[in-house]
């Protein structure tokens, strides 16, 4: 591994990338309309090379971040991208991830230049996009019912919107205003990613630039063989259930084997359930970044995120499992519950190498909430007809955050693929028919042990006007696992009080209520570690690695109930 | 470090008083400022129409010792009436410490949690390990009150006054050193609050009340602004306590003294408000420096400016163009403080931060810092490179010292501690090149983001170097952002003291009102309403503060956005509002629609009463030839070369003076250098000028 470079000029240019990642997150934040891309912050930024290899993220949604690289490549083979292009995708089987997500792509080309030399992409959550549920992410037993599937289209051409492309997407939602403001903030956020680059090119040349991407994508690559290296051999298994579909009664299985061998890691799924007929099945992309993102928190956080990064890591997701659906399967799950689980699973297996390293389970669930309907206190629409003007609200709810070796966990936080923000009470009830009762975290739902996981949430919304509901949530029936002899977290409980009625709902289910409806929602805890009764362990040498000897499955008692 | 010894020099002749503005600004009191840093507390005051400096080092341990020094030292020849305006880091350090007093927190039942879940995110997306600041005030410190009001501000559930009774029985057993009170939608309708808060006070309690202190919406902001009024309180009315009598004794038995704090919206306020509202003072030091960097630039004819404030362990920077930006978003100590302060960005590098090579090769800088303690190499006692250590291997800080020679660098020890720390580096030279690289690519990032990530485009802006480091990097950091202009004030050292004797009383007011509005003729009734409530608020304030109404000049702005969007643009509430708004879209973020409804969503008004002012003299011009300022030229390493360079003393340079790069300024408290391909010029104010084409 020689050192032909500057170690200077590549600490700049991973400054440079980034900034770049940085800048057009913030323009698309400032710019969208949305709740979900401006206060919930539910999008991502990147830019790539000419190969399609990821040089900067900014420091946006895990979940997103890791399968980006499939939505170049998809846009690449499927359009020729000319300068002042921009491709929309959202086709979870050509590029993306589940339906509500759609990604903008655009080549960036230096001083006509024939091919591009860099791309740049940012992908945002819409609160809606159409099908049969208001807010998207409801059941559904094909991805034809999840909503509008659009392949890589230019949605942006030489510099100018295509029209006909956006009224066929506008045409399909049901908040179309909502829409528009949010799609053209993510061509801005575009056109700011290429102005940067060009500026970049021009002051630097083209040939730095190249060998400094070059360089840069060695640099992660060795980073994580250095991490690599001091993980022992060994083929680490684990496994973790999903509650079910929402359709079929059963739980569903993900298994994963870590083969660790000097600097190389496989990390294979063969074993996972095959994909089933609700909405919980994640495409490969999903499964890609949530193995990214494991590994990426075993290194330091100034790491570069490139894709060099993965060089050294090989994924094996066999074809039709929920861990790599073929279509029509559906999909809107996958994505924010199915990858979660995904991580538990990686971790498990993980927590048998590197014990000092890993926490337990986190709430291992996003709390999808959806309601839609007509909002009575606005003016109706004059194709909607009835009762005050469409509405589709999409939030996500934190829960606790599994204990840490020498830490406990956070409660009421967001963790591993998700990191968006809560809406407030102010805006929310402003913007919608709903009223939050009562928001606080759920006291002694953190699994025991020598260090507790952090509590989840209790969060109760009213509805002021009959609203269609949808719940997509997980962990209701399997609690997140306690490591090392800590308890498990409290499972999560989703419950409607009609008329002071309260009523068990689903873990995944969509429904009618009426105004006055409240849904209730208690999150998750996160799983402790490390048993109480046991003498104070040391987070740090080789003491406490010796307490756990692979194939002693300490934890899994604790995650079967 | 330093030996407490006081270093005075005298700047300036001829200051003038500006016109008498105030029925409480005493024509015969001294003026005084007093920015408290991290090494020195700075002080510039006028006497006998002459603007002096007076550096006295700091106490951070009880940061009032050194201002009883400084008051002291300018007063012992004479007593007599005193005006001390203060730049204080008392509540920033008071938060980043956890210093504060006790809390508690009274909010709508319910919600009791809303502080400790904040927005639901980790501040570190990849960090299995990652932390966040403990609420201010713990569990059971915060209390649920039975009240509910909607967002139209009607009463859904009545704050009953068996409910407030009961609130303030707990206080009593609780015993706290304040209480905070925020009910949601308190913006809307404040009645709860306020009844919530008179029955506290009533009984005795240091009450912070969210509808005062911040009535707009988004309630974990709210809540935490106003927690953190409350958790500084105590602290802040215990410090301005000690100033005040420290001022009275120095002003003497028969003399009155005034004592007035820096606010973080680049005003001032009295002592007694800012125990009051020390949330409002959190960035205080920091606004000094802006106003400062503001007025030398408006002397030398430039609006549009870039602050860079570079001091020994961070580096503030800020963009103003005329006028001074404002934001409130700011987060502190990790905390969100939602009021208007100064837009400020501080990112952790300065003279002091460290280098070293992480694991897979790549050289880092800060955000690390040998602090006052061990310091740099070249102080004699660190082990770690810095920044600073960089400089004096390059010979751009000449070993004669800073301070004018009372404080020696040792340049041999920095480069054999620099050699053995070079790693694969080829060179001590080329790894000090490497470290400042580094570090100026940390500092023009932060330039971008406030900057280029808000559409403005650093080329049409003058950068104004400042504090220890600033002049040292100014040009090399404009170079990059390529920027062609660099001006460096007559004093970096006091400049944020100058800024804050310049100071005016300022009163921020807002209230959050979201009203539709098509066209700006049509809402213009409606929100003069809303201007007048919150006006006649600010004016009271400004009249406490010696102000009459007709003394005080009213900025009226709204926080608008389209219908539908989350984040608002300020814009001024005159004219066609609507049509400013549209074109400040655009500008901001390339676009604007203006089919699209657009709401206001807040109401605010700025509230000035002047002050009198010194002006800085104008110099007579000397000649271009700047060859009396000249001394021993010494070698420089300019692009990997050594080079003969000339050094110029700054004291000795004179208005007209001209001179090209590569050249190196020396001067008792800071060092520029100026690259080749810069020329310098000496401004009728003394400024520098460095410009490149």
């Amino acid at each position: 591994m020689t050192q032909s470079f500057d170690p200077t000029r590549l600490e700049i240019f991973k400054n440079l990338f980034h900034s770049v990642a940085e800048e057009m997150g913030a323009a698309l934040r400032r710019v969208a309309f949305s709740p979900n891309i401006k206060e919930r912050r539910d999008y991502s930024c990147a830019v790539f090379n000419a190969a399609g290899d990821v040089l900067a993220m900014g420091d946006h949604m895990p979940v997103h971040l890791g399968s980006m690289p499939m939505s170049v490549q998809a846009a690449v083979q499927a359009l020729r991208l000319d300068p002042g292009d921009v491709a929309v995708l959202n086709d979870p089987y050509e590029g993306g991830t589940h339906l509500p997500d759609l990604t903008m792509v655009m080549p960036v080309y230096f001083r006509g230049a024939r091919a591009p030399m860099f791309y740049v992409a940012n992908r945002a959550h819409h609160a809606d996009i159409g099908g049969s549920q208001a807010g998207s992410m409801g059941l559904a037993r094909e991805v034809f019912q999840e909503g509008l599937r659009i392949p890589p289209v230019k949605i942006f051409r030489k510099g100018r919107v295509v029209k006909d492309v956006l009224a066929l997407i506008l045409r399909n939602v049901r908040t179309p205003r909502e829409r528009e403001g949010d799609l053209t903030s993510q061509i801005a956020a575009c056109r700011i990613g290429e102005r940067r680059l060009a500026e970049m090119v021009g002051k630097y040349g083209r040939r730095e630039v190249e060998t400094y991407e070059r360089h840069l994508l060695d640099y992660s690559a060795r980073t994580m063989r250095a991490m690599l290296r001091k993980i022992p051999d060994g083929t680490y298994r684990g496994e973790d259930f999903l509650d079910g579909d929402g359709i079929e009664p059963h739980r569903l299985r993900i298994a994963v084997a870590i083969r660790k061998r000097g600097t190389r890691v496989e990390v294979d799924f063969t074993g996972s359930a095959p994909q089933c007929a609700g909405s919980v099945n994640a495409v490969e992309a999903i499964t890609w970044s949530a193995v990214f993102y494991v590994f990426r928190c075993l290194l330091d956080e100034q790491v570069p995120a490139t894709s060099g990064l993965m060089r050294p890591v090989r994924v094996n997701a066999p074809a039709g499992t929920i861990v790599n659906a073929r279509p029509p399967a559906a999909v809107a799950g996958g994505n924010v519950e199915t990858s979660q689980r995904i991580v538990d699973t990686l971790f498990r297996a993980l927590a048998r190498a590197v014990p000092d390293r890993i926490p337990a389970a986190s709430q291992g669930t996003m709390n999808n909430l959806t309601f839609g309907g007509a909002d009575p206190r606005h003016a109706p629409r004059l194709r909607s007809g009835q009762g005050g003007a469409p509405f589709a609200y999409y939030e996500t709810i934190a829960g606790g955050m599994g204990a840490r070796p020498g830490l406990d966990g956070l409660s009421g936080i967001h963790t591993h693929m998700t990191n968006s923000l809560n809406s407030p009470v102010e805006v929310l009830e402003h913007a919608y028919p709903l009223r939050v009762r009562r928001y606080g975290l759920r006291r002694g739902s953190g699994g025991r042990g020598r260090w507790r996981g952090g509590d989840g949430v209790v969060r109760e919304i009213e509805l002021l006007a009959d609203a269609q509901v949808g719940l997509l949530c997980d962990r209701r029936a399997t609690a997140p696992y306690g490591l090392s002899g800590g308890a498990p977290g409290a499972k999560g409980k989703n419950e409607l009080v009609v008329n002071g009625k309260r009523k068990r709902l689903a873990a995944k289910c969509s429904f009618y209520a009426p105004a006055g409806a409240v849904v209730r929602v208690e999150t998750p805890g996160g799983g402790g570690l490390g048993s109480l009764a046991r003498a104070p362990m040391l987070s740090t040498g080789g003491l406490w690695v010796k307490k756990i000897s692979p194939g002693r499955r300490l934890e899994s008692r604790q995650s079967r109930n | 470090m330093f030996a407490h010894n006081a270093l005075r020099r005298r700047i300036c002749q001829d200051w003038q008083p500006a016109i008498q503005s105030s029925l409480l600004y005493n024509p015969a009191a001294m003026r005084l400022a007093i920015d408290t840093g991290g090494t020195f507390t700075d002080c510039v005051f006028v006497r006998d129409g002459q603007l002096e400096i007076l550096k006295v080092s700091s106490t951070p341990q009880n940061p009032a010792l050194a201002i009883r020094d400084a008051l002291a030292e300018i007063l012992k020849e004479a007593n007599g009436s005193l005006d001390v305006t203060c730049g204080t880091t008392v509540g920033t350090n008071a938060l980043l410490e956890r210093r504060g007093g006790r809390v508690a927190l009274v909010t709508t039942a319910g919600f009791e949690d809303v502080i400790e879940i904040g927005r639901q995110a980790r501040p570190r997306l990849y960090d299995l390990f990652v932390t966040r600041p403990e609420p201010l005030v713990p569990r059971e410190w915060r209390i649920g009150a039975e009240e509910r009001v909607a967002a139209d501000g009607k009463t859904l559930v009545p704050l009953a006054p068996g409910e407030t009774a009961r609130i303030v029985r707990r206080m009593v057993r609780l015993r706290p050193g304040a209480v905070a009170v925020c009910f949601l939608f308190s913006y809307a309708n404040p009645e709860h609050e306020r009844a919530m808060a008179r029955a506290l006070r009533r009984a005795g309690f240091v009450v912070s009340v969210s509808h005062e202190i911040l009535p707009e919406f988004r309630e974990f902001e709210r809540t935490a602004t106003t927690v953190i009024n409350a958790y500084l309180a105590p602290v802040m009315s215990r410090y301005l306590a000690e100033i005040e009598s420290h001022a009275a004794r120095a002003a003497g038995k028969r003399a009155k003294a005034q004592v007035r704090i820096m606010q973080s919206n680049g005003g001032i306020v009295s002592a007694r408000v800012a125990s009051r509202e020390p949330v409002r003072t959190i960035l205080s030091g920091p606004a000094g420096g802006i106003l400062g960097a503001q007025y030398v630039a408006q002397l030398a004819g430039f609006e549009q400016i870039i602050s860079f404030d570079m001091g020994g362990t961070s580096t503030d920077v800020a963009l103003l163009e005329g006028e001074r930006r404002t934001t409130n978003e700011s987060i502190v100590a990790d905390l969100p403080v939602a009021v208007p302060m100064l837009d400020i960005h501080t990112v952790g590098a300065g003279g002091g931060s460290l280098a070293r090579f992480d694991r897979a090769g790549a050289l880092r800088v800060g955000p690390e810092s040998a602090g006052a303690d061990p310091g740099p190499i070249c102080y004699g006692r660190g082990e770690q490179p810095t920044v600073t250590d960089a400089h004096v291997v390059l010979g751009r800080i000449p070993p004669g010292g800073l301070l004018g020679g009372a404080f020696q660098l040792d340049e041999a020890r920095a480069r054999r501690l620099m050699e053995k720390a070079r790693g694969k580096m080829r060179s001590v030279e080329a790894f000090a090149q490497g470290i400042l690289d580094v570090a100026n690519a940390t500092m023009e990032k932060a330039i971008r983001v406030i900057s280029v990530e808000r559409g403005y485009d650093p080329r049409d802006y003058t950068l104004v170097a400042f504090g220890g480091a600033g002049a040292l990097h100014g040009c090399e950091l404009a170079t990059a952002l390529r920027m062609s202009r660099v001006l460096v004030p007559k004093f970096p050292g006091a400049l944020s003291a100058l800024g804050i004797l310049r100071a005016d009383v300022v009163k921020d007011v807002s209230l959050t009102v979201r009203l539709a509005v098509e066209r700006a003729a049509d809402a213009t009734r409606e929100l003069r309403k809303q201007f007048a409530h919150i006006e006649s608020r600010g004016l009271r304030e400004m009249r406490g503060e010696g102000f009459s109404p007709r003394l005080v000049r009213i900025e009226r702005m709204l926080d608008m956005r389209y219908v539908g969007q989350a984040y608002e643009l300020t814009v001024a509430a005159e004219g066609d509002f609507v049509g400013a708004f549209h074109r400040a879209h655009e500008r901001r973020y390339g676009y604007a629609d203006p089919g699209r409804a657009v709401e206001a969503v807040n109401v605010r008004a700025r509230l000035t009463g002047a002050t009198p002012k010194p002006e800085l003299p104008k110099s007579r011009r000397a000649g271009a030839n700047p060859r009396a300022a000249l001394v021993e030229p010494r070698p420089v390493m300019i692009a990997r070369r050594r080079a003969r360079t000339a050094i110029y003393d700054r004291a000795r340079l004179r208005a007209g003076n001209r001179f090209a790069g590569p050249a190196v300024v020396v001067e008792y408290s800071a060092t520029t250098f100026v690259p080749p391909g810069w020329r310098g010029r000496v401004d009728a104010y003394e400024n520098m000028i460095l410009e490149t084409k």
